[in-house]
């Protein structure tokens, strides 16, 4: 444990200006991975101790105690894994930074940033929790500044700051309303207390906790912050915030739902409904506006708020279930939404790293800038497809088992003996389906556009590939996506022992053994299963087979492979102004979903005599979709404030006998209250 | 049916069954579609005529694409056939029920939808573009419409095991009784047309750049990989009708595998029967319809979504 915490400090006091990248960013490995080291420590054991086994560490000279449990633990491999990986990949990506902006900032804020995320997860006292939670939210923040010579790098950061302090005193209140009720701010007594809440306490402390919690994890409507920080932020801190900093806000979201506010009664149910109805939301929005997105780490970062919602929605499906005793189907759901949590974190850094190669190479994010990056960047591409198949939900990487384990709890809802519920889930699993379908198409676009077909632009013609220490990073994650998604009972027993559920309600304990999921009403009794290895096994013969049956079917007859130009349809040469970019892509989707994109095109054009409109000299067409919630939500409540201010403002005159006008007016109103009161 | 041997050896059975009728399969639509525009038509052997000429034939690709381009048909293929692996198609049972379901089937064929998108855009030909960027609209429409078609599919009968399914299906009767079921058929018909390809979502005998869509993405090719694309297209298109028929009109199918060898000969000839039956049904209705403007393909896909939504509200509110 200490050799952990100095590991994570270590870097902090250990600046040598010559060597600021390995002096960074090698502690920040060894200790993410001492991290890792730590949360299997306690998940292993538990799982063998069959209870969370807490290991408490007082410091003397300050009331800070720690408390690592499965869940901490869980959260904290997370937290680890993916900084591992980020760690090794920022050995190389600073390079992007050298000469222009200190790399010793940037290391030391890392491992700020990665400490106060670990602690986050480790404390046990609502006080250090939110100590720890502001250090976390400063450390991000200056992060995302840290390019501050661009003006909007600056706007993201303030809208960023402005909303994860919202996010904030959402949850302090929660704390503090937890407090009014135990007299203390342990987290112990929180939980021991859970079962008492007074039933309006607890509602309320668990709506003040998701729009708190929330709003750290990108939730619709909470989520404008976050496609404006990510692609401000350099690239490994993306991977970083979006793998992993939206983790813990989850975290948070699953320790005040499981801890401290039990759902254990079907009055329960609306709390997880409300989750659901978040979830499937902040769903189907983040994808649609992902699909017509060209910056492309704006697209993922919109990916972020649809993978959450994913998330939210599989917790609230647990909640819902718990709040009818259904544990077994409460431990699937739950099973669904951690998996997912662990998937995201691993394909969403890949997937930001590899942004970030591809950023560092062409020096744009903008998609319809790049192309043909695949023979450029090979690496990077292919560990770019391996991300884009496992985020799109395709077997057999490991999104397709956390989406599969997603859609059984969906299907499951029929256990629960509430008809209005039953249909409200089953709407929630329409927003899934077309969350799934859009996040394939989005993919298509994404890697398509930049790493397929031919250049778009001088820079994507002379990108070279990402540095080694680069390409290690992303091999760590790519690696993972594979294991998780091939054998899916480590991620599953993982999160069994993590949450000390029994495993054998939704999946076989032996590792090779598939996960099933039981069907049992009107009569009718069937077990759903899904087994990765065989399939994978399954899919190495069928591809055996057909490379058999194809050899066997040339034998004798020698075909050639000829290289050629594309066809272009016998008009002359194609280039790259005839291709399809990121924005003509997309645009059947905008043109379908055009009520809910609300698109503005508009054509400029330009002639050259104003007596002749036949002959153009130029046609500009911009076309641009708008963020609904910006527009009707925040900038009208943002002048609605403003507005508020100023009249409060009309009060403040500068002159002084005013000003004791109001000292007598207020000595007045007290003075009645104190008469009027008993 | 329980051994592993058994398993393996019916489920590579069905497997070749499945590859070498699916071509005689296109050849009956073409054939019907043919009779009902009152020409004589090929004959319906020709569509294997054509995958030998293409496999024996050279192959040209373009100096632009990467290896997604050269790799994609093989992937296609061999997620295809992964797929039949788990479909029952011809035998009321799924050969590997132990190792997937439902779910599995569709992600495998949205595997290989998702690689051929990607062939589209890889030779950077503007067709290829047009072809992508109408599939992916139409795409992101037929998963939901595929996923909750199911959904009611698996509401009515238990589950998502294909196995159980297919019994369950057999054993209530043969034909669709319950409401949720009716509704489930027609979104999944409208399905089955998007996703192979027909009108009015995609000519599959056109190359206008007005109306191709799956056309489009694969036009760039030739030879020995277009053969494959075909064939898994084919192979697909037998998959589904063969679901279709199974669950939704599993007339004459025994309810599980322990029927004996005549019922289950009889089985697999009625459920030939049938998916014949339905091509040539799909074949006519396709000469009855004009291709719609793309854009309108939406709302059909929308009302596909939504009759598998009235299907849900029916089964929770019977």
């Amino acid at each position: 444990m200490l050799l952990f915490f100095a590991g994570t400090l270590l870097p902090l006091v250990f600046r040598d200006p010559r060597r600021e990248t390995v002096a960074s960013f090698v502690p920040a490995a060894v200790s993410s991975l001492l991290t890792v080291a730590l949360s299997a420590w306690v998940l292993l054991s538990g799982s063998v101790l069959r209870l969370s086994s807490p290991v408490v560490q007082a410091l003397p000279w300050m009331s800070l105690s720690f408390f690592v449990d499965g869940t901490s633990a869980f959260f904290m491999l997370i937290i680890g894994l993916v900084s591992t990986s980020v760690s090794v990949y920022s050995l190389g990506y600073t390079g992007y930074y050298a000469g222009k902006h200190g790399i010793r900032t940037l290391g030391s804020l890392l491992n700020l940033f990665v400490l106060s995320m670990v602690l986050v997860t480790a404390t046990n006292n609502a006080f250090s929790f939110l100590l720890f939670w502001e250090l976390m939210s400063l450390a991000s923040f200056l992060l995302v500044v840290y390019e501050h010579e661009k003006e909007s790098n600056l706007r993201a950061g303030i809208i960023y700051l402005v909303m994860t302090h919202i996010g904030t005193a959402f949850i302090t209140a929660a704390f503090l309303m937890l407090y009014s009720q135990t007299g203390s701010l342990s987290f112990d007594s929180f939980r021991s207390a859970a079962g008492q809440l007074a039933p309006y306490t607890k509602d309320l402390v668990f709506v003040l906790a998701l729009v708190g919690f929330g709003t750290k994890a990108g939730l619709v409507p909470m989520h404008v912050w976050l496609p404006r920080a990510h692609p401000s932020a350099p690239s490994n801190v993306s991977a970083l915030m979006s793998g992993v900093m939206l983790k813990v806000g989850i975290y948070g979201l699953v320790r005040v739902t499981l801890d401290f506010v039990v759902p254990n009664s079907p009055g329960d149910a609306w709390l997880g409904l409300l989750m659901v109805v978040a979830g499937s939301s902040s769903a189907l929005i983040g994808v649609l506006y992902a699909s017509v997105e060209h910056d492309i780490k704006r697209a993922l970062a919109y990916h972020s708020v649809e993978n959450i919602g994913i998330i939210v929605l599989g917790l609230g499906l647990s909640v819902v279930f718990m709040s009818f005793g259904l544990e077994a189907l409460a431990a699937l759901a739950l099973l669904a939404s951690m998996y997912h949590s662990l998937n995201h974190a691993v394909f969403k850094g890949l997937l930001f790293m590899g942004a970030g190669s591809v950023v560092m190479g062409t020096g744009t994010a903008d998609m319809n800038q790049m192309g043909g990056l695949s023979k450029r960047m090979p690496w990077t591409s292919l560990f770019f497809l391996v991300g884009s198949i496992a985020i799109a939900g395709l077997p057999p990487l490991n999104g397709f088992v956390s989406e599969w384990l997603t859609m059984q709890a969906l299907l499951s809802s029929y256990q629960v003996p509430n008809v209005v519920l039953q249909l409200s889930i089953g709407f929630a699993s329409i927003a899934f389906a077309l969350t799934v379908g859009l996040a394939v198409a989005t993919f298509v676009k994404l890697f398509g556009i930049t790493f397929l077909a031919r250049p778009r632009s001088k820079a994507a013609e002379e990108a070279a590939e990402a540095p080694r220490a680069m390409l290690v990073g992303m091999t760590l994650a790519g690696s993972l996506c594979v294991v998780l998604g091939v054998l899916p009972f480590v991620a599953t027993s993982a999160v069994a022992s993590a949450f000390g559920f029994d495993m054998g309600l939704v999946s076989s304990y032996t590792p090779f053994g598939p996960l099933t999921v039981g069907y049992a009403a009107n009569g009718l009794r069937s077990v759903s299963s899904l087994s990765m290895p065989t399939v994978l096994v399954l899919i190495g013969s069928a591809g055996a087979a057909l490379l058999g049956f194809a050899a066997v079917a040339s034998s004798g007859r020698k075909t050639l492979t000829r290289r050629y130009t594309t066809w272009e349809g016998a008009f002359g040469a194609l280039d790259e102004r005839t291709e399809y970019t990121a924005t003509s892509l997309s645009q059947p989707l905008r043109t379908v979903f055009k009520s809910f994109f609300r698109p503005h095109t508009s054509v400029d054009r330009e002639y050259f005599s104003e007596s002749n409109h036949l002959v153009k000299k130029s046609v500009t067409v911009t076309s641009e979709s708008r963020e609904v919630f910006e527009d009707q939500f925040y900038s009208p409540s943002l002048h609605a404030f403003v507005a508020v201010l100023d009249r409060v403002r009309r009060i403040q005159t500068g002159k002084v006998n005013s000003y004791l006008l109001y000292i007598m007016i207020v000595t007045i109103a007290l003075m009645v209250l104190v008469v009027v009161q008993p | 049916m329980t051994g592993t041997l058994e398993v393996v050896v019916v489920g590579a059975m069905q497997l070749v069954a499945v590859f070498a009728l699916a071509p005689l399969l296109t050849g009956i639509m073409r054939k019907v579609k043919a009779r009902t525009q009152k020409r004589i038509g090929a004959s319906v052997l020709q569509p294997y005529y054509e995958l030998s000429k293409l496999w024996a034939k050279d192959e040209v690709v373009s100096d632009h694409a990467s290896w997604i381009f050269r790799s994609t048909p093989w992937i296609v293929a061999i997620a295809t056939i992964t797929a039949a692996l788990f479909i029952p198609v011809f035998v009321p049972f799924s050969p590997f029920t132990s190792a997937g379901d439902v779910l599995l089937v569709i992600g495998l064929l949205a595997l290989a939808r998702f690689f051929t998108m990607l062939a589209g855009i890889d030779t950077g030909s503007a067709f290829g573009g047009i072809g992508t960027s109408r599939e992916m609209m139409m795409s992101s429409l037929i998963e939901p419409g595929l996923f909750l078609t199911i959904f009611v599919v698996s509401l009515t009968l238990g589950g998502t095991d294909l196995t159980s399914l297919v019994g369950a299906a057999a054993a209530k009767f043969g034909v669709v009784i319950a409401p949720s079921m009716l509704f489930g058929l027609i979104a999944f018909f409208i399905i089955i047309l998007a996703e192979t390809g027909r009108l009015p979502f995609d000519n599959p005998a056109t190359h206008l750049e007005l109306t191709m869509v799956h056309e489009a993405m694969v036009l760039e090719y030739s030879g020995r990989s277009l053969a494959l694309i075909e064939w898994s297209q084919a192979a697909k298109q037998l998959i589904l009708l063969g679901l279709l028929a199974n669950l939704f009109l599993p007339l004459g199918m025994p309810t599980s595998s322990a029927a004996g060898l005549l019922p289950l000969g009889l089985g697999s000839l009625a459920a030939l029967a049938k998916v014949v039956l339905l091509s040539a049904i799909v074949a006519y209705a396709e000469t009855r319809v004009a291709k719609w403007r793309v854009f309108r393909v939406a709302d059909l896909l929308t009302v596909a979504i939504a009759s598998a939504m009235v299907g849900m509200i029916f089964f929770y509110l019977q």
